[in-house]
């Protein structure tokens, strides 16, 4: 409970923090709506050309982007300190701070840095998902829910890449890289992979949890795999933890000057 | 009676450092064959601190000073040894100890940089699990001990360096740690700013019996600050003591200002072990070791040479000794 409060503090922090800048917090929103807009029209032209691609339609896409861009938007507006942002502190030394209070480290970090151009992500897919008409309150239940999940995985997964700096050094790059991995595989049809590269979606980098499988919980109204879901997200999470604290053992701290903003 | 609040038994930390040849053919062989050394920056070391003592930790840069806080506070793990603080054992009981400690590293503010420090405040309120009305009773009190209620409302990006500061020590206390770590607390203020972070130490220690572990380049927090010293060189410990103690052991060494009712001619004052730091129309200022020319016999020699007006005798400066006892 007192971690909850902790972080709904730390969250409000982070937003008055972004807010101080207001020309900035404002831009930086508008720009990601719009830089979400021009990648999904896009698939618009695409569709419209050619119809289906292996049993995706504009329908499907329209679905995709919604859980895709909501759940990048919740995970990445509260807990922006993964992979890149958490190689570079770790590189840097930088985690002395969060490791001097009595809180729980990985949270502290993860959630101490908002993303403010993700609340353009967040309202574009809620915008995303009206297009989509799936107005049943079973399916919109579904959806949110499942972005909920989506945000889960993605910061485990974040915190996986970003903890490769305590074992490899300097991964900010890296890091960084195999985030976007991430989100550019989960934003395609799922139906475009097979053998090896499907394998690959499930398991290395599980972008077919973020994009794919929310896709079907919702057109499906599949409780069960929503479920399926949740257990995901829990063993990434257990994961994502056991990696971070096995590397906080070999952190090895610096002497960089570091300033929280 | 004061029980432990420090307790460090052989602590070691031992950290890989790559090794590289300079230049982009040393960086293109360390992609292939890197190489990596052991270097040890804290070398065995041991020593208690009471509940309520102040301790100024130092040593010049690279000898492991921050090393060994940053064991002690839980940040780092150590590659060998002991440390318990207030009972604990940093690195395995750290956010249980973290509610007893607090830190201010003069390089590494905790406050936010872009929003004013009461906001920082009310996040440490949170932090530390305070009740509400018990925090803001604290820190009224620490504002008004600090004089920092009118810059409560600035963002700590406007503020000077000594306000920043006061600010960050404030949010360091606001949870009444039994153990302070003060990591540099004056680096870069100016005299006035000093004093009144050393104020704000002394009165911490006096009136809240809160131990103090200090470190700083700067000999004046250490001469005004505490009354015990640990030195280490190369992760080694090379003394611990009383710092009167330090400076008697160590200073040997006594300079003399004397200035004279009469001009001088040049050559009234000749005597073996004793050094002309500088020569005035009137004045002159010597050096001497004490143990090879009795403080007497150089006193009754400049006596003899000329009436006086004014004669000074003081040690080298604090600063001088720790530099000769780092050099050794």
């Amino acid at each position: 409970m007192n971690e909850l409060k902790f972080l709904r503090t730390l969250a409000g922090i982070n937003l008055a923090s972004a807010m101080e800048y207001r020309a900035s917090f404002i831009s930086q929103i508008v720009g990601m709506f719009i830089n979400n807009g021009i990648y999904f029209v896009f698939w618009l032209i695409f569709f419209d050309r050619f119809g289906t691609v292996r049993g995706y339609n504009i329908g499907e896409i329209y679905l995709l982007f919604a859980i895709v861009t909501l759940g990048y938007g919740l995970a990445y507006m509260f807990a922006g300190n993964t992979g890149g942002s958490l190689a570079y502190l770790i590189a840097q030394g930088r985690l002395d701070y969060y490791l001097v209070f009595p809180r729980n480290v990985l949270l502290h970090v993860v959630f101490s840095r908002m993303v403010v151009s993700t609340i353009g992500d967040v309202t574009f897919g809620l915008i995303a998902y009206l297009f989509t008409g799936r107005f049943h309150p079973l399916e919109i239940g579904l959806f949110l829910l499942s972005a909920v999940f989506v945000a889960l995985i993605l910061v485990a997964f974040g915190v996986m890449a970003g903890s490769l700096a305590f074992f490899l050094g300097n991964t900010q790059y890296a890091s960084q890289q195999l985030n976007m991995t991430m989100l550019t595989f989960a934003l395609y049809p799922n139906s475009l992979f097979t053998g090896a590269a499907r394998f690959m979606l499930y398991t290395i980098v599980p972008a077919a949890f973020v994009g794919a499988v929310p896709v079907r919980i919702v057109q499906e109204r599949n409780g069960l795999l929503l479920l399926g879901l949740a257990g995901v997200a829990a063993l990434m999470w257990g994961l994502a933890t056991a990696v971070f604290y096995t590397g906080l053992r070999r952190y090895e701290s610096g002497s960089a000057i570091n300033v929280n903003v | 009676m004061n029980g432990l609040a420090v307790d460090v038994s052989g602590l070691v930390k031992t950290f890989q450092v790559k090794q590289k040849a300079p230049g982009l053919r040393g960086s293109w062989r360390a992609v292939w064959q890197p190489a990596v050394k052991e270097v040890t920056a804290v070398a065995d070391i041991s020593f208690t601190l009471e509940e309520g003592e102040i301790l100024a930790f130092i040593g010049p840069n690279g000898a492991g000073k921050s090393t060994t806080i940053k064991m002690l506070t839980g940040i780092l793990y150590p590659s060998g040894g002991q440390a318990s603080v207030l009972g604990y054992t940093p690195w395995q009981d750290r956010r249980t100890l973290g509610f007893h400690i607090g830190s201010v590293f003069g390089q590494k503010p905790q406050l936010w940089y872009h929003l004013p420090a009461e906001d920082t405040f009310r996040l440490f309120a949170r932090i530390y699990e305070l009740d509400m009305a018990a925090f803001r009773q604290r820190r009224d009190f620490l504002v008004e001990a600090f004089d920092i209620g009118h810059l409560l409302q600035i963002p700590v990006r406007k503020l000077s360096l000594g306000q920043r500061m006061k600010c960050e020590i404030t949010a360091s206390l606001l949870h009444r740690p039994r153990i302070i770590f003060l990591d540099e607390p004056t680096i870069g203020l100016d005299v006035v700013a000093k004093q009144q972070i050393r104020d704000a130490i002394t009165y911490l220690n006096e009136e809240e019996n809160t131990t103090i572990f200090l470190t700083s380049h700067d000999a004046g927090d250490i001469e005004k600050l505490s009354r015990r010293v640990i030195i280490i060189n190369h992760g080694r410990l090379i003394y611990d003591g009383r710092t009167s103690a330090l400076k008697r052991q160590y200073l040997t060494r006594k300079r003399i200002d004397v200035r004279f009712a009469e001009r001088l001619n040049g050559d009234e004052l000749i005597l073996p072990g004793v050094t002309i730091l500088k020569r005035g129309t009137y004045g002159l200022k010597l050096e001497f070791d004490s143990r090879a020319v009795p403080v007497e016999q150089v006193v009754q020699q400049i006596m003899a040479v000329k009436p006086t007006q004014d004669i000074n005798i003081a040690d080298p400066p604090l600063e001088e000794i720790i530099r000769d006892i780092y050099q050794a």
